[in-house]
Formats: structure tokens, sequence, C-alpha cells
């Protein structure tokens, strides 16, 4: 990211002012990145119409949104044509797909001041729940929302609860998934008895 | 019934914080748990709902098998479909910048979840089988408990992938042969003999459409791991 951001502003920054105002979808509440808790890489320019933005292939660059269907626009516009992991560092691993996410007080109170996608995640999240799950309902790219919420996160309204790979081999969240699994019951409602060995 | 009372009994795992975090630890009591607080989490003043400990399971096999069928049967909410896309996987905005040709491959996941208690939550992925999707596995199989790889008896070479990734992965698994028509073309012996795989990797009968019984096939796996865990 680092080392490719200053090329892609090289091309990019000339045309940004000119570029951006023909997509207020994408800049509503894209303003400077907050103060990241780490030297914040600089966040690569919102350049649809540049070749460079891998994750547009099948259209035309340079194409006026169509109308206000979000899902007409093609997904990374609304990350600015970040892909996940850009926003907090190319080293860091993508989010993983489990991972929860929880509205804090802070993103609840500036809910109304929020634009779009941001504003439906931060609401969805009232209830704890994961990226996944976020994608599926909010009927956004899973790797969109990996952003976004990278993002919502550095604005601090967003908690995001990274879980721990090491975790698979715990033996004592091992036995309280098979317990609790052991627990559901069949298909006619009735409670499973001791599982033969 | 084994009880296992839980060491921890919010479930959460006593994590250290990463070097990132490690700053803002001292104000986020969150960054002590088991879900490692990002890095600015610790800045959040007001508590937040604490959510579950997430853990997966992956459910693999060829188009067809019974996937889904197997997620919805035993997830306590419809199945939902998120796409995942190869361009995160592919390293991200550097590698593309040079390679401006690449597409984007977009795939449908089916997954669901269990609610196993108030501080766990399963989650059930079904991923496609083929080859080709095997960067989706990477992402998926990262943390996960185990495997569950569904065949049809009639087309065991749909899961030949899936059996190479698990296997290479180390990861925990066991083959499912979903027997939803009620019949079986060949016996367990014959299968395991195709897949050739070996006698630690425990081969089920089981019907996608039962809860139980799918319960019962995630329940092997997860006493594979246990098993492994243990050693």
């Amino acid at each position: 990211m680092a080392s490719a951001a200053p090329a892609e502003g090289a091309q990019g920054s000339p045309q940004a002012g000119a570029v951006r105002p023909l997509r207020p979808y994408v800049m509503a509440d894209d303003p400077e990145p907050p103060p990241a808790p780490e030297p914040a890489a600089p966040v690569a320019p919102a350049v649809p119409a540049a070749p460079a933005v891998p994750v547009e292939t099948d259209a035309p660059p340079g194409e006026p949104p169509s109308g206000r269907n979000s899902l007409a626009l093609r997904p990374f516009l609304l990350t600015a044509g970040r892909v996940a992991g850009s926003s907090s560092g190319s080293s860091d691993p993508p989010l993983p797909l489990e991972t929860q996410v929880v509205a804090t007080a802070e993103g609840l109170a500036a809910l109304d001041g929020l634009a779009f996608e941001r504003q439906a995640i931060v609401a969805a999240c009232r209830v704890p729940q994961s990226l996944a799950e976020l994608a599926a309902r909010l009927r956004l790219h899973l790797n969109v929302v990996r952003v976004i919420a990278g993002d919502l996160h550095s604005a601090r309204q967003l908690a995001v609860y990274v879980p721990q790979a090491s975790t698979a081999q715990d033996v004592s969240v091992l036995r309280r998934v098979i317990d609790g699994l052991r627990a559901v019951p069949d298909s006619r409602g009735l409670p499973r008895g001791n599982r033969p060995a | 019934m084994v009880s296992a009372p839980s060491p921890t009994p919010e479930g959460f795992r006593v994590a250290t914080a990463p070097p990132s975090a490690a700053a803002a630890a001292p104000a986020t009591p969150d960054a002590s748990a088991a879900l490692t607080a990002q890095p600015g989490t610790g800045r959040h003043a007001a508590p937040q709902l604490r959510p579950p400990l997430p853990v997966k399971m992956v459910i693999a096999g060829g188009f067809g098998v019974g996937k889904t069928t197997t997620v919805a049967s035993i997830s306590e909410i419809e199945p939902l479909t998120t796409e995942a896309s190869i361009t995160e996987v592919a390293a991200g905005v550097d590698d593309l910048t040079h390679t401006p040709h690449k597409t984007t491959t977009t795939v449908a996941m089916d997954f669901g979840c269990i609610t196993l208690d108030p501080t766990l939550k399963l989650y059930l992925f079904g991923t496609p089988g083929q080859d080709r999707f095997g960067f989706m596995w990477d992402d998926l199989v990262e943390g996960a408990l185990g495997g569950l790889v569904i065949v049809d008896t009639r087309r065991l070479d749909d899961c030949f992938a899936a059996v190479d990734f698990f296997e290479n992965r180390n990861l925990p698994f066991a083959i499912g042969v979903n027997v939803f028509d009620g019949s079986l073309d060949h016996d367990l012996d014959e299968v395991r003999w195709a897949l050739d795989v070996n006698e630690g990797v425990p081969l089920v009968l089981f019907d996608a459409r039962e809860r139980g019984s799918v319960r019962d096939a995630l329940l092997v796996v997860l006493e594979l791991a246990l098993a492994r865990a243990e050693r």
C-alpha cells in the first residue's frame, strides 16, 4: 500500500478534484481519514477512472453512477478503490469472516451524520454480529464491509473483535462447542442422548 | 453428557494484545479478552455489548452435494449468502496494480450459525469445492475448528480438492457421505479407498436434511479436533 500509493496519487491527484465531485456518493462521508493510531498509510484517492484500480474490469471507466441503487455501483467505489486490509496496513491479514463487530456508543451517537453504507453498518451493529452476517444482510460485498468496518473502527464508531486462530486448538473451547452442539435437538425436537463413542 | 467446566467462564481466552494495541491496553478492558482488540479499540470509552466468541467450521464439497442443505438443517437462521472475491486475497492493491488485467472472481458462499450459549456462537461456512476456489479456503480455514467434506458417491471426484486442501492444512476433517436419497452406491470401504484418505479420517453417513444427522456429523469432526488438541 505505502509503496503503491505515491504512484497512484501521482496519477490521480491532478484529476482528483475533477473526478470526485462526479461521485458524490463516494465522497459523501470520506473526509480526511481520522488520525489513526498507527502511522496511517496515505489513503489512495478515489480514482475510479484509473486503470490501476483493479476491481472493475467489466465496465468502462468514468461512467457516472446510475441512479441511487447502490448495487448498480461497482462495489469498491464505496471504499474509494481500497480493498480489504489496506486501511490498516497491507501486512495485516484480512479480518476473518466471523470477526464480530459492534457499534460503539460513539458510533450510534453519530449515526445521523453517517451516510449510506456506513450508517447501515453502524445501525445493524447495535447487535453484535459477524462481518459475514453484516455483508449478507446489507447485501454488500464482503470485502467492502471489511474495508468500511476498518474505517468505522478507526473513527471509533465500531468495535471490532478479531478472533484468534489459536482458539481452534483450545481444548476448553472445543469441549464447549461439543457440549453445546450435543444439546441441539434433532429435527423432531427431541434432545439427543449421550453419543455412542 | 460431558459437562465441560470452562476455566474461562465467559468463554474468552486471555489474549496477548498485539504490539500496536498494547499502548491502548490500559484504557481497554476488552484488550485482554479473547477477541483481540484491534488498534484503536481501546479508545472506545463506552462499554459495548460483548459479542460471543465466534468459532467456525467449514462445510466443503462440490456443487450440488448438499452443502447448503446441511447448513440450513442446523442453522438457527436462514442460511445467508455473501460474496467474496479474489481481489483481497491477491495481496491487495500493490500487486494488482502491476497486473491490471487480473479479473475479479466473485463467488457466493452460504453460511449459517448456531448460538451454542450466549458467549459462544458457531458459524458454518459452506464453500464451493472446486480447485479454482481454493483462494477462499485459505481465508475460511484460518481459525476453523474443523471441516466436513460432503461427498456424493456418484460424483466422488468433486470432493478431491477439498480433501487435499484440508489434508495439506492439517485441518481436522471428516468425510460426510450424504445419503439424502436413501441409497448408497458404494460401501464405505470403497468410498474410503476411492478417496484415498487414511484411517484417521472419519467417514460418516449422514442425511443433510436431518438436523440430528448433521449435528452428529459435525460432532465427529469436533471430537477429532478435540482429540488432536488434547495430544
